[in-house]
């Protein structure tokens, strides 16, 4: 444990400009036009765009951008019951003689080396507007989602692993050895590189949140709220306009649509 | 030349019937099997015409695959999932056949007689949901009796002395 302490205390040392803005450019384009819940498209054709469910055939817009934002200070040192939703939601669970299973959100326990104040937060993919995975990927199997998500393409991947070291946040895993028991909603197996997926599943199915958020607010932390960044009425906006919230190394400019708060 | 023309055409004409007469015995063998062993579906009918599936699956299901994967479409007509739980039901004991069962289990049955070998499940789920979170608990409880321990690839290496 000391040993990731000291690797992800760099984590938490720049956050002098983290409010950098959610897609900024693309909310004052779309609200110098009509305001910022639609857009016409031709004379009386508006796209709409709502947290409400999308009609299943219906292909996903970036009009909305998904996002979630940690705070901090309501989350829980001895609890990992994010880490345990995530890994019951998506079947991320243990083979039979396995020596590694993946993982795609995990507790760490971040620390300010200056101060030694200490701070434990859920590390999970950051789902990044310009996400180096995606830039390195060979076969474009890496890639974002027209709603912001990150996702790899298991069809399309080699297992070469070059976004597991692009990652700045090591927040994806390579599965070594035969699956068996995956579930239906989140097909995985032995070659492919995979991660956080925000419960693209749930999302899609219109449950208008991810597991480890439900999983946070059953356990009476509300530490993760999940919402579209880009309706400036969710709760996740309104909740980013009125404290604001950190990217984790923003110095990189990658516009991540995980903030924090409380860092 | 006209009679080695003529002989070539009576091999050709040879091979054919023989072609017709294997695959005659191949689709009469494969139907039989399947009406012996594989259990009846859930629904009525199939999403689309049962002649034309048999035929055309493959391709509503990799264009299905590409449509849910990348835009993120979720219609259940041509998915995977609905396949499944549809197609695979519990057999005469109860028990859900998994893929490596080619006398029970829908999709394999008619790969395996028509020799077809496709990957779609070591990675996606061969049978319904429930009965997969139901296996799940099974394996657990036997796990906690056997006190395993796991230790995840990022803990493995972050503990690993570097040199
Ligand atoms: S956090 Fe890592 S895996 Fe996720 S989008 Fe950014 S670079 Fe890719
Ligand atoms: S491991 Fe897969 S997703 Fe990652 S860069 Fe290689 S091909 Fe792309």
């Amino acid at each position: 444990m000391n040993e990731m302490n000291k690797k992800y205390a760099l984590l938490s040392k720049s956050d002098d400009n983290a409010s950098q803005a959610v897609d900024q450019g693309k909310r004052t384009f779309i609200g110098g036009l009509v305001g910022a819940s639609g857009l016409a498209v031709a004379p009386g054709v508006m796209l709409y765009q709502t947290a409400a469910a999308k009609p299943l055939e219906q292909a996903v817009s970036n009009a909305v951008r998904w996002g979630m934002l940690v705070n901090v200070n309501q989350c829980a040192e001895d609890c990992d019951d994010c880490v345990t939703a995530c890994n019951d939601e998506h079947g991320l669970w243990p083979e039979e003689g396995s020596t590694t299973d993946s993982q795609w959100i995990r507790k760490l326990t971040v620390k300010d080396p200056s101060t030694g104040n200490a701070k434990s937060l859920p590390m999970m993919c950051q789902h990044c507007e310009n996400p180096p995975c995606v830039d390195v990927c060979p076969t474009g199997a890496s890639f974002k989602r027209e709603d912001g998500i990150v996702l790899v393409n298991m069809h399309t991947c080699i297992g070469c692993r070059y976004c597991m070291m692009a990652c700045p946040y090591k927040a994806r895993s390579f599965v070594h050895e035969t699956l068996e028991n995956q579930l239906p909603d989140s097909p995985r197996g032995k070659g492919c590189v995979e991660s956080c997926n925000m419960c693209v599943n749930k999302i899609d199915a219109g449950d208008n949140t991810t597991a480890c958020a439900e999983a946070c607010s059953k356990a009476g932390h509300e530490a993760i709220t999940f919402g579209d960044l880009n309706d400036p009425e969710s709760d996740i906006s309104t909740q980013l306009k009125a404290h604001g919230g950190n990217q984790i190394r923003a110095d990189l400019g990658l516009n991540t649509g995980v903030r924090y708060q409380g860092l | 030349m006209g009679i080695l023309l003529s002989k070539l055409a009576v091999i050709k004409h040879s091979l054919a019937l023989i072609l017709v007469l294997i695959l005659g015995m191949g689709s009469v063998y494969a139907v039989d099997k399947h009406a012996i062993n594989v259990p009846a579906p859930k629904g009525e009918e199939c999403v689309e015409d049962a002649k034309w599936m048999r035929v055309n699956h493959f391709k509503t299901v990799l264009n299905h695959r590409d449509d849910t994967v990348i835009r993120g479409i979720r219609t259940e007509k041509h998915s995977l999932k609905n396949c499944i739980d549809c197609h695979i039901t519990p057999n005469k004991t109860g028990d859900y056949a998994r893929y490596s069962n080619s006398e029970e289990h829908f999709c394999a049955s008619c790969h395996t007689t028509a020799a077809v070998s496709i990957d779609c499940f070591s990675c996606h789920a061969d049978r319904p949901e429930h009965v997969i979170r139901a296996a799940r608990q099974q394996s657990q409880l036997e796990a906690l009796k056997k006190n395993s321990v796991h230790v995840s690839a990022t803990e493995l290496i972050l503990n690993t002395p570097q040199p």
